[in-house]
């Protein structure tokens, strides 16, 4: 069984053990590449990490769970189970189920050289909108050890356009607003009520309901009063 | 028009059309020596079939240690058949760009002698290492593979390779690459295609002979200049609010185009958009002349739907080069610049790369 070190505490005397060629590879960061591919009805995201030379061993034990030195199929299947489990993405508010489509990983020895590159493809299925979409996606995979970055790839759907990216410094969120030109809405009453109108008619809700009790306040008041 | 004109004008294409299929034949020719002065068994390592995906992609930003790459090594060669290899990476260059890939190359002898040339980490090669990434096998050495002596880095190692069959007519591929480099050059009759391209230094300011070089000093001075030559309101629009710690489109990304950022070219002046052209140069004038004007000419007339976009610090000390990662992307062009915060400075170890995700690899018929 592997010790369990904290990898803020030991990663600084990993650097001095590896020496300077490590210099060539990267080092203290997990970096986290993300491309969000965006369809009609899916998506399908890209990720590939790559484990820094100096943070490795604290990742191994995650990887190859049984110590045995090769990462097997059973533990790659784990492993890409674990980042999507620290992925989070909704569309419209509404949380997406990730389905994994592939998994590649490298050798620990490339991994321990800082050339390894764990590459998961996964795909969702998108519920049914309006013609604004917002896709929120949040990374938290080994957040404190992370280099995330997050893209999105031109849409090949022509009906589809970018409209906005948004991300927090560290890329850890990244907010994504496009438009799609070819909703089929079904009925006109399904199309009025699209994700931006629900949203509007529950706020109209609420500040009715808020006037409601306001005005039963003021009349019973005033009923006492009298 | 009047008749002075347009004797002038097909004069004009006329030259420039000679002048590229001198070019292009230059380039032939050079190929062939060099290929006449192998023996049979390296013939075989250097040649590829033009169509070889695994060879195209067979490129790295790593040394070749870590990456195998195919064809054969400078080291490999004699002093005349490294002589004629140069001459022909030499007919496919600018000079300038001869000089960047010769400083890139120096950079790397640098490292050679003040990192240690052993595998990393005290050992031999690692058990089990495989082939390179991405499933790549083939003709590509095992790592650690250089000579049998386990070195890592050095001007003599960068590997030269031929895809298809030299010719003034049809498409072939010269490639030539090692730790921070890989040219991936198609000639396809009088067109060249330097896409993709990765450019690296490490160390990215040297001295040599008593003489500063940096490699990639133009590419950090033209960017800088251009960031400081925009107004407020587009340096908002230009400068990224979240860190970008590498490449996003490196090796293994080939084909992918993703949503650009930062500040549109239509919004600057003329005379920015001719310095974001100038800092464009240094990506496309690594190739001859011609191939290089053909090339911004294409970029030029996409200017206004090309991108800038900036993240990390926006001053630079003198002499120095920047530590912010920078993209240009237009219709048919990807430009990143990624200094590497691996342990050390970061303004001492760059990566760069260059792409037409329309056209990598020369697939698209009659593009530039």
């Amino acid at each position: 069984m592997r010790p369990k070190v904290r990898p803020g505490l030991a990663v600084g005397a990993i650097l001095l053990l590896v020496g300077t060629t490590a210099t060539a590879h990267r080092l203290d960061e997990y970096l986290q590449g993300t491309l969000i591919s965006i369809e009609k009805n899916r998506l399908q995201v890209q990720i590939t990490l790559t484990p820094g030379v100096a943070v490795f061993p604290f990742l191994l034990g995650d990887m190859d769970a049984d110590a045995d030195g090769v990462i097997s199929e059973t533990e790659q299947s784990a492993y890409a189970s674990r980042v999507l489990r620290d992925l989070s993405l909704t569309m419209d508010g509404r949380p997406l189920t990730p389905q994994l489509i592939s998994r590649q990983f490298p050798t620990i020895e490339e991994m321990k050289e800082g050339r390894g590159e764990i590459r998961i493809e996964f795909s969702a299925v998108l519920p049914s909108g309006g013609p604004s979409r917002k896709l929120i996606f949040e990374n938290h995979h080994q957040s404190r050890i992370a280099a995330y970055q997050v893209n999105c790839l031109v849409p090949r759907d022509p009906n589809i356009r970018i409209v906005a990216q948004n991300r927090n410094y560290s890329q850890s969120l990244y907010q994504l607003e496009y438009s799609q030109a070819d909703v089929d809405l079904g009925s006109p009453i399904l199309a009025w009520w699209s994700s931006d109108r629900v949203s509007l008619g529950m706020v109209a809700l609420l500040l009715l309901a808020r006037l409601a009790l306001l005005w039963r306040q003021r009349f019973r008041t005033v009923a006492e009063l009298q | 028009m009047r008749l002075t004109h347009r004797i002038a004008i097909v004069v004009s294409f006329s030259l420039s059309a000679a002048m590229a299929q001198t070019a292009t034949s230059q380039i032939v020719k050079a190929a062939n020596t060099f290929l006449s002065t192998l023996d049979q068994k390296q013939r075989h390592g250097v040649l590829f079939a033009f169509d070889d995906e695994q060879q195209r992609a067979r490129w790295s930003n790593f040394p070749t240690g870590f990456v195998p790459r195919g064809g054969i090594s400078l080291k490999e060669m004699t002093p005349a058949q490294r002589s004629a290899a140069m001459a022909l990476v030499s007919s496919a260059l600018s000079p300038r760009g001869l000089e960047k890939v010769q400083q890139i190359m120096e950079g790397d002898e640098v490292l050679k002698h003040t990192e240690g040339n052993g595998p990393p980490f005290g050992g031999g090669p690692p058990p089990g290492a495989g082939g390179p990434p991405n499933g790549g096998a083939g003709r590509g050495r095992p790592p650690f593979a250089n000579g049998g002596d386990g070195q890592m880095f050095g001007k003599d190692l960068y590997y030269i390779s031929i895809l298809g069959t030299p010719s003034e007519k049809n498409p072939w591929m010269l490639q030539f690459g090692g730790h921070h480099l890989a040219l991936n050059i198609t000639i396809d009759g009088e067109r060249g295609i330097l896409t993709p391209t990765l450019t690296g230094a490490q160390p990215a300011l040297y001295t040599l002979n008593g003489k500063t070089v940096r490699p990639l000093g133009p590419e950090s001075d033209k960017a800088m200049a251009l960031l400081n030559a925009l107004d407020e309101s587009q340096r908002k629009q230009a400068i990224l609010n979240y860190r970008v710690a590498d490449l996003v489109l490196g090796p293994g990304q080939d084909g992918k185009i993703i949503q650009p950022e930062g500040l549109k070219a239509s919004a600057m002046s003329d005379k920015q958009r001719v310095m974001l052209l100038d800092v464009i140069s240094e990506w496309t004038g690594i190739i001859h002349e011609s191939a290089a004007a053909a090339r911004l000419a294409e970029i030029k007339t996409d200017i206004d739907k090309t991108w800038f976009a900036w993240s990390g610090a926006t001053t630079v000390a003198p002499g120095k080069n920047i530590v912010a990662y920078y993209r240009i992307q237009g219709p048919h062009l990807v430009i990143e610049y990624a200094p590497q915060g691996l342990g050390g400075d970061p303004s001492m170890h760059v990566h760069t790369m260059y792409r037409d995700p329309t056209n990598d690899y020369g697939r698209k018929p009659g593009a530039k």
